[in-house]
Protein backbone atom coordinates (compact mmCIF):
# COMPACT_ATOMS: atom_id res chain seq x y z
CA UNK A 1 0.00 0.00 0.00
CA UNK A 2 3.03 2.28 0.55
CA UNK A 3 3.38 2.46 -2.96
CA UNK A 4 0.12 3.72 -3.57
CA UNK A 5 0.36 6.18 -1.16
CA UNK A 6 3.98 7.06 -2.58
CA UNK A 7 2.58 7.40 -5.50
CA UNK A 8 -0.63 9.27 -5.01
CA UNK A 9 1.85 11.69 -3.12
CA UNK A 10 3.64 12.46 -6.53
CA UNK A 11 0.89 12.88 -8.27
CA UNK A 12 -0.48 15.47 -5.81
CA UNK A 13 3.05 17.03 -5.50
CA UNK A 14 3.00 17.30 -9.37
CA UNK A 15 -0.35 19.01 -9.91
CA UNK A 16 0.43 23.01 -9.64
CA UNK A 17 -3.54 23.61 -9.26
CA UNK A 18 -4.16 21.74 -6.74
CA UNK A 19 -0.79 22.79 -5.05
CA UNK A 20 -1.61 26.28 -5.27
CA UNK A 21 -5.02 26.07 -3.63
CA UNK A 22 -4.03 23.89 -1.48
CA UNK A 23 -0.84 25.32 0.13
CA UNK A 24 -0.69 29.32 -1.13
CA UNK A 25 -4.17 29.91 -1.82
CA UNK A 26 -4.71 29.85 2.64
CA UNK A 27 -2.01 32.03 3.54
CA UNK A 28 -3.12 34.55 0.66
CA UNK A 29 -6.30 34.75 1.91
CA UNK A 30 -4.90 35.65 5.54
CA UNK A 31 -3.16 38.42 4.14
CA UNK A 32 -6.00 39.63 2.18
CA UNK A 33 -8.07 39.23 5.39
CA UNK A 34 -5.73 40.20 8.35
CA UNK A 35 -3.19 42.27 6.42
CA UNK A 36 -5.04 45.53 6.79
CA UNK A 37 -5.69 44.40 10.77
CA UNK A 38 -3.60 46.09 13.10
CA UNK A 39 -1.57 44.69 15.89
CA UNK A 40 -4.36 45.43 18.64
CA UNK A 41 -7.52 44.45 16.51
CA UNK A 42 -9.05 41.67 18.42
CA UNK A 43 -12.11 39.44 17.47
CA UNK A 44 -15.22 40.39 19.48
CA UNK A 45 -15.78 37.91 22.00
CA UNK A 46 -12.44 36.00 21.85
CA UNK A 47 -9.95 38.14 23.47
CA UNK A 48 -7.48 37.23 20.19
CA UNK A 49 -6.31 39.52 17.56
CA UNK A 50 -7.52 38.99 14.22
CA UNK A 51 -4.36 38.08 12.30
CA UNK A 52 -3.93 35.18 15.82
CA UNK A 53 -7.92 34.19 14.84
CA UNK A 54 -7.67 34.29 10.95
CA UNK A 55 -4.16 32.11 11.30
CA UNK A 56 -6.35 29.04 12.78
CA UNK A 57 -9.61 29.54 10.52
CA UNK A 58 -6.73 29.78 7.30
CA UNK A 59 -4.94 26.62 8.63
CA UNK A 60 -8.47 25.01 8.67
CA UNK A 61 -9.37 26.00 5.53
CA UNK A 62 -6.16 25.45 4.13
CA UNK A 63 -6.35 21.58 5.51
CA UNK A 64 -9.86 21.30 4.22
CA UNK A 65 -8.97 22.15 0.90
CA UNK A 66 -6.37 19.71 0.62
CA UNK A 67 -8.70 16.95 2.22
CA UNK A 68 -11.92 17.92 0.44
CA UNK A 69 -11.17 19.09 -2.56
CA UNK A 70 -8.35 16.67 -3.74
CA UNK A 71 -10.02 13.02 -3.12
CA UNK A 72 -13.80 13.25 -3.68
CA UNK A 73 -13.74 14.49 -7.44
CA UNK A 74 -10.84 12.22 -7.84
CA UNK A 75 -12.67 8.81 -6.15
CA UNK A 76 -15.44 9.87 -8.68
CA UNK A 77 -13.61 10.09 -11.33
CA UNK A 78 -11.86 6.65 -11.09
CA UNK A 79 -14.30 4.48 -9.93
CA UNK A 80 -16.32 5.33 -12.46
CA UNK A 81 -12.86 5.14 -15.07
CA UNK A 82 -12.48 2.20 -13.30
CA UNK A 83 -9.07 2.45 -12.04
CA UNK A 84 -10.89 1.28 -8.50
CA UNK A 85 -11.56 -2.05 -10.09
CA UNK A 86 -8.64 -2.51 -11.45
CA UNK A 87 -6.78 -2.10 -7.87
CA UNK A 88 -9.17 -4.40 -6.86
CA UNK A 89 -7.12 -7.52 -9.00
CA UNK A 90 -4.27 -6.67 -7.31
CA UNK A 91 -3.13 -7.86 -3.56
CA UNK A 92 -4.57 -4.25 -2.70
CA UNK A 93 -6.48 -4.74 0.60
CA UNK A 94 -10.03 -3.36 0.19
CA UNK A 95 -9.76 0.09 2.04
CA UNK A 96 -6.42 0.56 0.84
CA UNK A 97 -7.52 2.58 -1.68
CA UNK A 98 -9.35 5.10 0.47
CA UNK A 99 -6.42 4.44 3.19
CA UNK A 100 -3.94 5.83 0.63
CA UNK A 101 -6.32 8.61 -1.07
CA UNK A 102 -6.76 10.59 2.52
CA UNK A 103 -2.97 9.16 3.68
CA UNK A 104 -1.50 11.46 0.53
CA UNK A 105 -4.32 13.99 1.59
CA UNK A 106 -3.13 14.57 4.86
CA UNK A 107 0.45 14.52 3.46
CA UNK A 108 -0.42 17.33 1.60
CA UNK A 109 -2.81 18.93 4.31
CA UNK A 110 0.62 19.41 6.68
CA UNK A 111 2.17 22.08 4.20
CA UNK A 112 -0.93 24.13 3.73
CA UNK A 113 -1.18 24.58 7.80
CA UNK A 114 2.37 25.07 8.52
CA UNK A 115 3.27 27.76 5.77
CA UNK A 116 0.19 30.12 6.96
CA UNK A 117 1.73 29.51 10.42
CA UNK A 118 5.04 30.69 8.72
CA UNK A 119 3.44 33.77 7.10
CA UNK A 120 1.26 34.67 10.00
CA UNK A 121 4.13 34.68 12.59
CA UNK A 122 6.77 36.39 9.72
CA UNK A 123 4.55 39.29 8.31
CA UNK A 124 1.49 39.75 11.15
CA UNK A 125 3.92 38.91 14.00
CA UNK A 126 1.75 36.37 15.63
CA UNK A 127 3.63 34.85 18.53
CA UNK A 128 2.54 31.59 20.49
CA UNK A 129 4.18 29.90 23.04
CA UNK A 130 5.65 26.87 21.52
CA UNK A 131 3.32 23.89 23.13
CA UNK A 132 0.64 26.20 21.14
CA UNK A 133 2.25 25.58 17.69
CA UNK A 134 2.60 21.95 18.01
CA UNK A 135 -0.78 21.78 19.46
CA UNK A 136 -2.06 23.56 16.88
CA UNK A 137 -0.23 21.91 14.33
CA UNK A 138 -1.84 18.32 15.81
CA UNK A 139 -5.09 19.80 16.26
CA UNK A 140 -5.77 21.08 12.38
CA UNK A 141 -3.85 18.44 11.35
CA UNK A 142 -5.73 15.49 12.94
CA UNK A 143 -8.91 17.74 12.28
CA UNK A 144 -8.79 17.19 8.71
CA UNK A 145 -9.48 13.67 9.04
CA UNK A 146 -13.27 14.59 9.67
CA UNK A 147 -13.41 16.25 6.03
CA UNK A 148 -10.96 13.91 4.81
CA UNK A 149 -14.14 11.19 5.49
CA UNK A 150 -16.42 13.76 4.06
CA UNK A 151 -14.34 13.81 0.72
CA UNK A 152 -14.41 10.23 0.34
CA UNK A 153 -18.04 9.73 1.42
CA UNK A 154 -18.54 12.70 -1.33
CA UNK A 155 -16.43 11.14 -4.00
CA UNK A 156 -18.78 7.52 -3.39
CA UNK A 157 -21.94 9.10 -3.31
CA UNK A 158 -21.75 11.05 -6.57
CA UNK A 159 -20.56 10.23 -10.33
CA UNK A 160 -19.32 12.72 -13.37
CA UNK A 161 -20.99 16.03 -13.65
CA UNK A 162 -22.55 16.07 -9.86
CA UNK A 163 -19.07 15.74 -8.16
CA UNK A 164 -17.77 19.16 -8.78
CA UNK A 165 -20.65 20.80 -8.02
CA UNK A 166 -21.65 18.90 -4.94
CA UNK A 167 -17.80 18.90 -3.70
CA UNK A 168 -18.50 22.87 -4.47
CA UNK A 169 -21.31 23.67 -2.52
CA UNK A 170 -19.90 21.64 0.67
CA UNK A 171 -17.03 23.09 0.01
CA UNK A 172 -17.75 27.01 0.55
CA UNK A 173 -20.74 26.09 2.49
CA UNK A 174 -18.78 24.36 5.24
CA UNK A 175 -15.91 27.30 4.94
CA UNK A 176 -18.02 30.35 4.93
CA UNK A 177 -20.80 29.14 7.24
CA UNK A 178 -18.31 27.63 9.92
CA UNK A 179 -16.42 31.01 10.24
CA UNK A 180 -13.85 30.10 8.37
CA UNK A 181 -13.30 33.04 6.28
CA UNK A 182 -14.52 35.33 8.89
CA UNK A 183 -15.40 35.30 12.58
CA UNK A 184 -19.04 33.76 12.92
CA UNK A 185 -19.38 36.23 15.46
CA UNK A 186 -20.27 38.78 12.15
CA UNK A 187 -22.90 37.13 11.39
CA UNK A 188 -26.18 37.70 12.35
CA UNK A 189 -28.12 36.15 15.54
CA UNK A 190 -29.41 33.16 13.27
CA UNK A 191 -26.53 32.42 11.75
CA UNK A 192 -24.53 32.37 14.34
CA UNK A 193 -26.88 29.40 15.88
CA UNK A 194 -26.72 27.42 12.65
CA UNK A 195 -23.11 27.84 11.97
CA UNK A 196 -21.69 26.61 15.96
CA UNK A 197 -23.33 23.28 14.67
CA UNK A 198 -21.44 22.60 11.78
CA UNK A 199 -17.88 20.50 11.91
CA UNK A 200 -15.69 23.57 10.19
CA UNK A 201 -16.75 25.77 13.25
CA UNK A 202 -15.69 23.20 15.70
CA UNK A 203 -12.84 22.46 13.81
CA UNK A 204 -11.67 26.20 14.00
CA UNK A 205 -13.22 26.54 17.47
CA UNK A 206 -10.66 23.87 18.40
CA UNK A 207 -7.68 25.81 17.44
CA UNK A 208 -8.95 28.61 18.90
CA UNK A 209 -9.04 27.64 22.23
CA UNK A 210 -5.41 26.30 22.20
CA UNK A 211 -4.41 30.09 21.14
CA UNK A 212 -6.86 31.02 24.25
CA UNK A 213 -5.17 28.36 26.40
CA UNK A 214 -8.20 26.50 27.36
CA UNK A 215 -9.86 23.24 27.07
CA UNK A 216 -11.88 23.70 23.89
CA UNK A 217 -15.38 23.50 24.58
CA UNK A 218 -17.02 19.95 24.53
CA UNK A 219 -19.46 20.76 22.19
CA UNK A 220 -17.19 21.23 19.60
CA UNK A 221 -15.46 18.15 20.20
CA UNK A 222 -18.82 16.56 20.07
CA UNK A 223 -19.68 17.89 17.29
CA UNK A 224 -16.52 17.05 15.56
CA UNK A 225 -16.42 13.04 16.75
CA UNK A 226 -20.23 12.86 15.37
CA UNK A 227 -19.28 14.31 12.34
CA UNK A 228 -16.45 11.92 11.71
CA UNK A 229 -18.17 9.05 12.31
CA UNK A 230 -21.14 10.04 10.15
CA UNK A 231 -18.87 10.71 7.49
CA UNK A 232 -16.87 7.43 8.08
CA UNK A 233 -19.61 5.35 8.57
CA UNK A 234 -21.11 7.07 5.26
CA UNK A 235 -18.07 6.79 3.47
CA UNK A 236 -18.08 3.08 4.66
CA UNK A 237 -21.35 2.31 3.74
CA UNK A 238 -21.29 3.97 0.48
CA UNK A 239 -18.11 2.04 -0.51
CA UNK A 240 -19.55 -1.25 0.35
CA UNK A 241 -22.20 -0.69 -1.49
CA UNK A 242 -20.24 0.41 -4.72
CA UNK A 243 -18.44 -2.40 -4.52
CA UNK A 244 -21.11 -4.85 -4.51
CA UNK A 245 -22.10 -3.42 -7.87
CA UNK A 246 -19.23 -2.92 -9.58
CA UNK B 1 -3.99 -29.28 -3.23
CA UNK B 2 -3.35 -26.51 -5.32
CA UNK B 3 -1.30 -28.16 -7.71
CA UNK B 4 -3.86 -30.62 -8.11
CA UNK B 5 -7.33 -28.04 -8.07
CA UNK B 6 -8.26 -27.02 -11.82
CA UNK B 7 -7.09 -23.38 -12.46
CA UNK B 8 -10.82 -22.06 -12.91
CA UNK B 9 -13.55 -23.78 -11.72
CA UNK B 10 -17.26 -22.61 -12.54
CA UNK B 11 -19.85 -25.24 -10.83
CA UNK B 12 -23.43 -23.87 -11.48
CA UNK B 13 -22.89 -20.11 -11.64
CA UNK B 14 -25.85 -17.73 -12.46
CA UNK B 15 -25.91 -14.34 -11.99
CA UNK B 16 -28.93 -11.99 -12.58
CA UNK B 17 -29.52 -8.33 -12.99
CA UNK B 18 -33.36 -7.93 -12.32
CA UNK B 19 -34.74 -10.10 -15.16
CA UNK B 20 -31.93 -10.27 -17.25
CA UNK B 21 -29.94 -13.75 -16.59
CA UNK B 22 -26.65 -12.51 -17.64
CA UNK B 23 -24.79 -15.87 -16.67
CA UNK B 24 -26.88 -18.92 -16.29
CA UNK B 25 -26.37 -22.23 -15.02
CA UNK B 26 -22.26 -22.25 -15.89
CA UNK B 27 -20.29 -24.77 -15.56
CA UNK B 28 -16.66 -25.32 -16.90
CA UNK B 29 -13.12 -26.10 -15.58
CA UNK B 30 -9.65 -24.27 -16.91
CA UNK B 31 -6.40 -26.89 -16.95
CA UNK B 32 -3.25 -25.35 -16.75
CA UNK B 33 -1.47 -23.98 -19.77
CA UNK B 34 -4.10 -23.55 -21.70
CA UNK B 35 -4.87 -20.79 -23.70
CA UNK B 36 -8.52 -20.42 -23.95
CA UNK B 37 -10.43 -18.00 -26.12
CA UNK B 38 -14.02 -16.86 -24.33
CA UNK B 39 -16.46 -15.66 -27.75
CA UNK B 40 -20.06 -14.37 -27.79
CA UNK B 41 -22.02 -11.74 -29.48
CA UNK B 42 -22.54 -8.72 -27.24
CA UNK B 43 -24.37 -9.42 -24.25
CA UNK B 44 -23.54 -12.80 -24.11
CA UNK B 45 -22.39 -12.56 -20.44
CA UNK B 46 -18.68 -12.72 -21.29
CA UNK B 47 -17.72 -9.93 -18.95
CA UNK B 48 -20.28 -10.81 -15.84
CA UNK B 49 -18.01 -14.27 -16.61
CA UNK B 50 -15.14 -12.81 -16.07
CA UNK B 51 -16.27 -10.29 -13.07
CA UNK B 52 -17.17 -13.58 -11.62
CA UNK B 53 -13.96 -14.85 -12.07
CA UNK B 54 -12.41 -12.21 -10.94
CA UNK B 55 -14.70 -11.97 -7.39
CA UNK B 56 -15.25 -8.45 -8.94
CA UNK B 57 -19.26 -9.92 -8.48
CA UNK B 58 -20.52 -12.16 -6.22
CA UNK B 59 -22.92 -15.49 -8.19
CA UNK B 60 -26.41 -15.13 -7.55
CA UNK B 61 -25.97 -19.31 -6.69
CA UNK B 62 -22.93 -21.75 -7.82
CA UNK B 63 -19.41 -21.59 -6.47
CA UNK B 64 -15.91 -19.82 -8.40
CA UNK B 65 -12.61 -21.57 -7.37
CA UNK B 66 -9.60 -20.49 -8.59
CA UNK B 67 -7.01 -22.78 -7.88
CA UNK B 68 -9.50 -24.28 -5.70
CA UNK B 69 -9.25 -21.36 -3.60
CA UNK B 70 -11.71 -18.32 -3.88
CA UNK B 71 -10.62 -15.53 -6.21
CA UNK B 72 -10.03 -12.83 -4.12
CA UNK B 73 -7.25 -15.21 -2.02
CA UNK B 74 -5.90 -16.27 -5.68
CA UNK B 75 -5.49 -12.77 -6.38
CA UNK B 76 -3.51 -12.35 -3.18
CA UNK B 77 -1.35 -15.61 -3.87
CA UNK B 78 -0.32 -13.74 -7.00
CA UNK B 79 -1.33 -16.42 -8.77
CA UNK B 80 -3.91 -14.08 -11.14
CA UNK B 81 -2.88 -11.20 -13.39
CA UNK B 82 -5.96 -9.59 -15.43
CA UNK B 83 -6.94 -6.91 -17.58
CA UNK B 84 -10.62 -5.48 -17.57
CA UNK B 85 -11.80 -3.89 -20.81
CA UNK B 86 -13.05 -1.44 -18.67
CA UNK B 87 -9.85 -1.04 -16.13
CA UNK B 88 -9.16 2.64 -16.47
CA UNK B 89 -5.61 3.71 -15.24
CA UNK B 90 -4.42 6.35 -13.33
CA UNK B 91 -4.37 10.15 -14.51
CA UNK B 92 -1.15 12.26 -14.48
CA UNK B 93 1.56 9.31 -13.67
CA UNK B 94 4.08 7.87 -16.11
CA UNK B 95 3.62 4.84 -17.69
CA UNK B 96 6.60 3.54 -15.66
CA UNK B 97 5.20 4.84 -12.47
CA UNK B 98 2.30 2.52 -12.96
CA UNK B 99 3.99 -0.27 -13.64
CA UNK B 100 6.06 0.24 -10.57
CA UNK B 101 3.16 -0.02 -8.65
CA UNK B 102 1.30 -2.80 -10.35
CA UNK B 103 5.19 -4.97 -9.59
CA UNK B 104 5.36 -3.59 -5.81
CA UNK B 105 2.15 -4.42 -5.56
CA UNK B 106 2.61 -8.08 -7.06
CA UNK B 107 3.86 -11.05 -4.76
CA UNK B 108 6.34 -12.13 -7.50
CA UNK B 109 7.04 -9.36 -9.21
CA UNK B 110 8.95 -8.89 -12.68
CA UNK B 111 11.76 -6.60 -12.94
CA UNK B 112 10.22 -3.34 -13.62
CA UNK B 113 12.03 -2.17 -17.40
CA UNK B 114 11.07 -5.94 -18.39
CA UNK B 115 7.54 -5.93 -17.63
CA UNK B 116 7.86 -2.84 -19.85
CA UNK B 117 9.91 -4.24 -22.69
CA UNK B 118 7.41 -7.20 -22.86
CA UNK B 119 4.41 -5.70 -23.42
CA UNK B 120 6.26 -3.35 -25.85
CA UNK B 121 5.62 0.21 -23.68
CA UNK B 122 9.35 0.64 -22.52
CA UNK B 123 9.80 3.63 -25.76
CA UNK B 124 6.77 5.39 -23.93
CA UNK B 125 7.47 4.67 -20.36
CA UNK B 126 7.92 8.56 -19.40
CA UNK B 127 4.84 9.20 -20.68
CA UNK B 128 1.62 10.30 -18.48
CA UNK B 129 -1.02 7.71 -18.96
CA UNK B 130 -3.74 10.05 -19.61
CA UNK B 131 -1.73 11.05 -22.91
CA UNK B 132 -2.07 7.72 -24.41
CA UNK B 133 -3.38 6.45 -28.02
CA UNK B 134 -5.90 3.68 -27.18
CA UNK B 135 -4.23 1.23 -28.63
CA UNK B 136 -1.06 2.42 -26.08
CA UNK B 137 -3.74 2.32 -23.10
CA UNK B 138 -4.28 -1.45 -23.92
CA UNK B 139 -0.53 -2.09 -23.79
CA UNK B 140 0.19 -0.47 -20.30
CA UNK B 141 -3.22 -2.81 -19.42
CA UNK B 142 -1.46 -5.72 -20.74
CA UNK B 143 1.91 -4.49 -18.65
CA UNK B 144 -0.31 -4.50 -15.43
CA UNK B 145 -2.04 -7.77 -15.75
CA UNK B 146 1.73 -9.28 -16.64
CA UNK B 147 3.92 -7.66 -13.78
CA UNK B 148 4.42 -10.87 -11.84
CA UNK B 149 4.83 -14.48 -12.22
CA UNK B 150 1.48 -15.33 -12.39
CA UNK B 151 -0.12 -18.93 -13.12
CA UNK B 152 -3.24 -17.36 -14.49
CA UNK B 153 -3.41 -14.00 -17.15
CA UNK B 154 -7.28 -13.44 -17.73
CA UNK B 155 -7.71 -11.07 -20.81
CA UNK B 156 -10.73 -9.07 -21.64
CA UNK B 157 -11.09 -8.10 -25.11
CA UNK B 158 -7.72 -7.23 -25.36
CA UNK B 159 -6.62 -5.72 -28.53
CA UNK B 160 -9.70 -3.58 -28.96
CA UNK B 161 -8.31 -0.10 -30.57
CA UNK B 162 -5.27 -1.24 -31.28
CA UNK B 163 -4.19 -1.23 -35.39
CA UNK B 164 -3.43 -4.35 -37.07
CA UNK B 165 0.63 -4.61 -36.54
CA UNK B 166 0.06 -3.47 -32.93
CA UNK B 167 -2.58 -6.62 -33.00
CA UNK B 168 -0.25 -8.86 -34.43
CA UNK B 169 2.81 -8.18 -32.14
CA UNK B 170 0.41 -8.05 -29.16
CA UNK B 171 -0.88 -11.61 -29.88
CA UNK B 172 2.86 -12.66 -30.33
CA UNK B 173 3.73 -11.14 -26.47
CA UNK B 174 0.75 -13.02 -25.42
CA UNK B 175 1.72 -16.24 -26.94
CA UNK B 176 5.03 -15.75 -24.91
CA UNK B 177 3.07 -15.68 -21.65
CA UNK B 178 1.19 -19.37 -22.76
CA UNK B 179 4.45 -20.52 -23.78
CA UNK B 180 5.37 -20.12 -20.58
CA UNK B 181 2.95 -22.55 -19.08
CA UNK B 182 0.62 -20.13 -18.09
CA UNK B 183 -3.32 -20.22 -18.27
CA UNK B 184 -4.59 -17.62 -20.79
CA UNK B 185 -7.81 -16.74 -20.84
CA UNK B 186 -9.22 -14.04 -22.93
CA UNK B 187 -12.96 -12.61 -23.57
CA UNK B 188 -12.38 -11.74 -27.63
CA UNK B 189 -15.17 -10.72 -30.84
CA UNK B 190 -12.08 -10.69 -33.18
CA UNK B 191 -13.08 -14.24 -34.23
CA UNK B 192 -10.22 -14.94 -35.90
CA UNK B 193 -7.84 -14.26 -33.05
CA UNK B 194 -9.98 -17.15 -31.19
CA UNK B 195 -9.23 -19.25 -33.91
CA UNK B 196 -5.41 -18.57 -34.16
CA UNK B 197 -4.63 -18.18 -30.69
CA UNK B 198 -6.91 -20.61 -28.93
CA UNK B 199 -6.31 -24.21 -28.01
CA UNK B 200 -9.73 -24.25 -26.70
CA UNK B 201 -12.49 -22.10 -27.78
CA UNK B 202 -15.79 -21.40 -25.21
CA UNK B 203 -18.92 -20.09 -27.03
CA UNK B 204 -21.12 -18.25 -24.95
CA UNK B 205 -24.67 -16.81 -25.69
CA UNK B 206 -26.87 -15.61 -23.48
CA UNK B 207 -24.84 -16.25 -20.60
CA UNK B 208 -25.18 -20.29 -21.52
CA UNK B 209 -21.76 -22.20 -23.00
CA UNK B 210 -23.44 -23.04 -26.09
CA UNK B 211 -20.00 -24.97 -27.45
CA UNK B 212 -16.30 -26.07 -25.58
CA UNK B 213 -13.81 -27.27 -27.91
CA UNK B 214 -11.22 -26.79 -30.37
CA UNK B 215 -11.82 -24.32 -33.19
CA UNK B 216 -11.56 -27.03 -35.55
CA UNK B 217 -14.46 -28.91 -33.23
CA UNK B 218 -16.10 -25.57 -32.90
CA UNK B 219 -16.34 -25.15 -36.88
CA UNK B 220 -17.07 -29.03 -37.36
CA UNK B 221 -20.27 -27.96 -34.88
CA UNK B 222 -21.20 -25.84 -37.01
CA UNK B 223 -21.11 -27.91 -40.14
CA UNK B 224 -17.41 -27.14 -40.62
CA UNK B 225 -16.90 -27.46 -44.48
CA UNK B 226 -18.66 -25.98 -47.63
CA UNK B 227 -19.25 -27.94 -50.73
CA UNK B 228 -20.33 -26.59 -53.94
CA UNK B 229 -20.57 -27.63 -57.57
CA UNK B 230 -22.89 -27.53 -60.60
CA UNK B 231 -24.50 -30.22 -62.34
CA UNK B 232 -26.28 -30.35 -65.33
CA UNK B 233 -29.94 -31.23 -66.00
CA UNK B 234 -32.27 -31.63 -63.75
CA UNK B 235 -31.10 -31.76 -60.31
CA UNK B 236 -32.96 -34.30 -58.20
CA UNK B 237 -32.92 -33.26 -54.88
CA UNK B 238 -33.95 -36.13 -52.83
CA UNK B 239 -30.95 -37.70 -53.41
CA UNK B 240 -28.54 -35.00 -52.42
CA UNK B 241 -30.73 -34.59 -49.45
CA UNK B 242 -29.94 -38.56 -48.86
CA UNK B 243 -26.19 -37.65 -48.64
CA UNK B 244 -24.11 -38.60 -45.21
CA UNK B 245 -23.21 -35.83 -43.00
CA UNK B 246 -25.07 -32.64 -44.58
CA UNK B 247 -26.13 -29.60 -42.11
CA UNK B 248 -27.22 -27.95 -44.90
CA UNK B 249 -28.57 -27.83 -48.47
CA UNK B 250 -29.16 -24.77 -50.96
CA UNK B 251 -29.98 -25.63 -54.58
CA UNK B 252 -30.35 -22.52 -56.80
CA UNK B 253 -30.23 -23.04 -60.73
CA UNK B 254 -27.52 -25.35 -61.59
CA UNK B 255 -25.39 -24.88 -58.36
CA UNK B 256 -25.35 -26.82 -55.09
CA UNK B 257 -23.68 -25.45 -52.02
CA UNK B 258 -23.99 -28.23 -49.04
CA UNK B 259 -22.25 -27.93 -45.80
CA UNK B 260 -21.04 -31.05 -44.26
CA UNK B 261 -19.46 -31.86 -41.06
CA UNK B 262 -17.36 -34.85 -43.11
CA UNK B 263 -16.72 -33.59 -46.47
CA UNK B 264 -14.95 -36.17 -47.55
CA UNK B 265 -17.50 -39.04 -46.52
CA UNK B 266 -19.94 -36.63 -48.15
CA UNK B 267 -18.27 -36.05 -51.74
CA UNK B 268 -17.70 -39.80 -51.92
CA UNK B 269 -21.09 -40.63 -51.93
CA UNK B 270 -22.22 -37.76 -54.28
CA UNK B 271 -19.82 -39.59 -56.84
CA UNK B 272 -21.59 -42.98 -55.95
CA UNK B 273 -25.23 -40.87 -56.94
CA UNK B 274 -23.64 -41.47 -60.78
CA UNK B 275 -23.62 -37.42 -61.26
CA UNK B 276 -21.15 -36.18 -62.48
CA UNK B 277 -20.39 -32.50 -60.64
CA UNK B 278 -18.57 -29.58 -62.07
CA UNK B 279 -16.51 -27.14 -60.34
CA UNK B 280 -16.28 -29.07 -57.18
CA UNK B 281 -15.40 -26.99 -54.38
CA UNK B 282 -14.30 -27.88 -50.91
CA UNK B 283 -13.56 -25.04 -48.36
CA UNK B 284 -13.50 -24.35 -44.09
CA UNK B 285 -15.87 -22.74 -42.67
CA UNK B 286 -14.15 -19.64 -40.92
CA UNK B 287 -14.79 -19.78 -37.37
CA UNK B 288 -16.79 -17.07 -37.96
CA UNK B 289 -19.48 -18.45 -39.89
CA UNK B 290 -19.57 -21.76 -37.29
CA UNK B 291 -19.67 -19.15 -34.80
CA UNK B 292 -22.56 -17.56 -36.60
CA UNK B 293 -24.49 -20.68 -37.52
CA UNK B 294 -23.91 -22.29 -33.49
CA UNK B 295 -25.74 -19.34 -32.27
CA UNK B 296 -28.61 -18.68 -34.98
CA UNK B 297 -29.04 -22.07 -34.31
CA UNK B 298 -29.31 -21.92 -30.17
CA UNK B 299 -31.71 -18.82 -31.33
CA UNK B 300 -33.79 -20.84 -33.17
CA UNK B 301 -34.01 -23.25 -31.27
CA UNK B 302 -34.92 -21.19 -27.77
CA UNK B 303 -37.39 -18.78 -29.81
Amino acid sequence: MNSLIKLELVRALRNRKFLFFSVLYPSVLFLIIAGSSGTTDTVDGTGLTVATYMMVSMASFGALTAVLMGNSERIAKEREGGWVRQLRLTTLPGRGYVLAKTASAAVVSLPSIVVVFVVAATVKDVRLDAWQWLALTGAIWAGSLVFAALGVAIGYLATGDAVRPITMITYFGLSMLGGLWMPTTTFPQWLQDIAKWLPTHAYAALGQAIEQSRAPHAQDIAVLAVSFALFAGGAAWLYRKDTLKA
Amino acid sequence: MTTTAPVVGFDQVSKAYGEVRAVDGLTLTLRPGETVALLGPNGAGKSTTLDLLLGLKQPDSGSVRLFGTTPREAIIAGRVGAMLQSGGLMDEVTVAELVKLACALHPKPYPVSDVLARAGVAQIADRKVNKLSGGQAQRVRFALATAGDSDLIVLDEPTTGMDVTTRQAFWATMREQADQGRTVLFATHYLEEADAIADRVLVLHRGRLLADGTAAEIKAKAGARRIAFDLEGTIEEGPLRGLPFLTSVDISGQTVRIQSTDADATVHALYGLGVYPRNLEVAGLGLEQAFVAITEAEEARTS
